[in-house]
């Protein structure tokens, strides 16, 4: 076996680093979507799809691959994450109306530094609590900010600040004054370079000590407490780790849109954005919630200009991913192509794939029978 | 003050009958129904088409008599609209809600999360994206209630606070004191048990998730006729906001709704005018100082309605 060959569990792995290992088909996969995403820019060229709507989703995709550290693993439902994404937006806006800063790395590292600083304080508080409380404790701190925000002169309201340092020209990258289609064009491949890196920190994180000690938490707590976990400690570190990743999204959000607005970036509704992301493309993977970011934020972007009732377009597909394919996209990716493998060698489940259709149709109708029945002569 | 603490309590009743729908909801299907905004948005739509037909039966009033009377029409006529919400929540429930009782909580948020925005463009196609106004708000006003007291107060907020109260009497009686609202209960504190002693527990399902919706679209209705006219995006804010109430009161309580709804209203309310910038943040910040002093709410009691 070479460097990068190592035999496990009876396969060929694909080694990262080490104890980084892929199996075949997820290097050919993992390899098919960093060349998607790095020939981006032409697709779009060529299809007519939206450039900034999936850049957008690729970033609210980074945000949501942070929320998905608590969600997955220690099972906690944050409604607030649009605090730590807002923040992370504001933090570089407010460096560069107010600072001159004009340096987009820089404004960055704003960005992240005040979403730590906001993550450590709210996950202080929240650390604590479960379920449903955690979730609207989260939501309320998110709301406070968005009210705090929106009310503030310093923050120019609901107005928002422009990210443009000398009131002109987008900020540098890299110590250059680029073109803007060079600029958004250079903003999405470090975009794309700052996703991979976090997904691989995200992965090392997740398989470390410490991310099977959030999986533990997840499980049972009291268990986890009686092992010697530190449970609320942990809780805190991720939290804020997760706050981090928003921060990134939200400052690389706000270079991209070069304006920052309190409603597309700290409105709760934004919070339940990036937890439904999460949940569309497959919470239980590590990529789903980028697949989920892109999806869900390019329907809601682009479908007003394609049909007049996108709202319900979008409704039901979140519908439909909840009933059919409860997995997400991405995590239901495995269980269609082993059930299409199984109808290739066994053609004769095609009927019984016919047969349940019918009886789930029937149940249908008689659950809607049963429905009108209540409605018009009432229960019991 | 006292205008502002009556502000406050206006502002609470209606907050109390969206907040109401959603705690029955939740203590007794567990379920955190993100659609509740819709819904309650849909009772204003449905007012304006319901009392906008009941008003032009009666003529704008003229004197006291006639005052009560329009008053007494439109009440009935929100009451129909309100109506319309029973038989749309009983279908949501058990076509949408149903399948999903046993899974994650983060499935139930996704899926009534899709209903909200399907229930948006339904009323989209029913009424247009532009606001509308019932417009019968003055007339109500001709009924000289608070004149009578000598002090000058809108005679149309003082019905909401009263028809807030009536609706919470008439819940505290629904569960406490009727045989339909014992069983409820039942089944909210154990389905299997409830199951065994033959109950069906899908009907109780479906009828309150009916009744939730029926005082989500009686909110609407009141909001409606008010001075505000009924919109598109009407419930976000409301929904939100309800979330806070349920929380401050304690999650399954109703008389934890009532009492954090006219907390929340009259706090807001009394503080606004003299902080402008808190406007926003005052319902967030009481919920904050509520859940780390006594983080089930203030009659919080875990899923069991009291």
């Amino acid at each position: 076996m070479s460097r990068f060959l190592v035999e496990r569990d009876g396969e060929t792995r694909v080694r990262l680093s080490e104890g980084m290992e892929l199996t075949k088909s997820r290097t050919i996969l993992a390899a098919v979507g960093l060349v998607v995403l790095f020939l981006v820019p032409d697709i779009t060229r060529f299809t007519g799809l939206s450039f900034t709507a999936i850049h957008r989703g690729i970033l609210f995709g980074l945000a949501a691959v942070g929320l998905n550290l608590i969600l997955r693993h220690t099972e906690l439902v944050s409604f607030g994450h649009a605090a730590f994404f807002g923040v992370g937006a504001y933090g570089a806006a407010v460096l560069a109306s107010y600072f001159d800063v004009s340096s987009g790395l820089v404004l960055l590292l704003g960005g992240v530094v005040a979403a730590t600083t906001i993550a450590v304080l709210i996950g202080y508080f929240v650390a604590g609590y479960l379920d449903i409380y955690f979730a609207l404790l989260t939501l309320a701190f998110n709301q406070v900010l968005y009210a705090f925000v929106l009310q503030s002169s310093y923050f120019n309201s609901s107005d928002g600040l422009s990210v443009r340092p000398d009131g002109l020209n987008p900020p540098t990258l890299f110590g250059f004054q680029w073109t803007t289609s060079g600029y958004d064009l250079i903003l999405y491949y470090f975009t794309i370079v700052v996703l991979v890196v976090s997904l691989l920190v995200m992965w090392k994180l997740v398989n470390s000590p410490f991310g099977r000690a959030l999986d533990a938490i997840g499980q049972n707590r009291t268990r986890a407490r009686f092992v010697g976990i530190p449970v609320e400690k942990y809780v805190w570190i991720a939290f804020v780790i997760s706050g981090i990743y928003g921060g990134l999204a939200g400052g690389l959000f706000a270079l991209l849109q070069l304006h920052v607005s309190p409603d597309p970036t700290l409105y709760a509704f934004v919070s339940g954005e990036i937890l439904f992301m999460a949940i569309l493309g497959g919470f239980g993977t590590l990529v789903g919630p980028v697949v989920g970011g892109i999806v869900l934020v390019y329907l809601l972007i682009q479908a007003p200009f394609y049909v007049e009732y996108y709202n319900a377009l979008t409704g039901l597909l979140l519908i439909a991913v909840v009933l059919f394919l409860p997995e997400g996209i991405l995590g239901s990716v495995p269980k269609i192509g082993a059930e299409l493998a199984r109808r290739r060698r066994d053609p004769g489940m095609l009927r019984e794939d016919v047969a349940t259709i019918g009886t789930s149709l029937r149940r249908a109708a008689t659950r809607a029978a049963t429905t009108v029945r209540i409605i018009v002569f009432g229960v019991n | 003050m006292l205008e502002h603490v009556l502000n406050g309590l206006y502002y609470g009743s209606i907050l109390f009958m969206i907040a109401s729908g959603m705690t029955i909801i939740f203590g007794v299907l567990g379920i955190l129904n993100l659609a509740h905004g819709e819904l309650y948005a849909l009772g204003a739509f449905c007012a304006f088409t319901v009392v906008g037909f009941f008003a032009g039966q009666v003529a704008s009033p003229t004197g006291p008599v006639t005052a009560v009377l329009f008053g007494l029409v439109v009440l009935a006529g929100s009451l129909a609209a309100a109506a319309v919400l029973l038989p749309v929540g009983g279908a949501l429930e058990a076509t949408f809600i149903r399948p999903i009782y046993d899974r994650n909580e983060v499935y139930q948020l996704l899926l009534t999360y899709g209903l909200l925005l399907v229930l948006t463009d339904v009323m989209k196609v029913v009424w247009g994206p532009s606001p509308i106004d019932v417009g019968v708000y003055s007339g109500i006003n001709a009924i000289p209630t608070t004149e009578l007291v000598g002090v000058s107060y809108p005679s149309y907020n003082v019905l909401v606070i009263l028809i807030g109260v009536a609706v919470f009497a008439w819940l505290v009686w629904f569960f406490d004191r009727t045989k339909t609202g014992r069983i409820v209960r039942a089944t909210a504190i154990d389905r299997e048990m409830s199951t065994a002693i033959g109950v069906s527990t899908d009907r109780m399902f479906t009828l309150v998730f009916a009744i939730g919706a029926f005082f989500a679209g009686f909110g609407g209705a009141m909001v409606s006729i008010g001075p505000s006219p009924a919109s598109l995006g009407m419930g976000l804010d409301w929904l939100v906001l309800s979330f806070v109430v349920i929380v401050i009161g304690g999650l399954g309580s109703l008389k934890g709704a009532f009492v954090g709804a006219l907390l929340v209203g009259v706090s807001s309310r009394v503080v606004t005018p003299y902080y402008p910038e808190l406007e926003l943040a005052v319902p967030f910040l009481l919920m904050v100082l509520v859940l780390l002093i006594k983080p089930e709410g203030i009659y919080g009691t875990w899923g069991e309605i009291q």
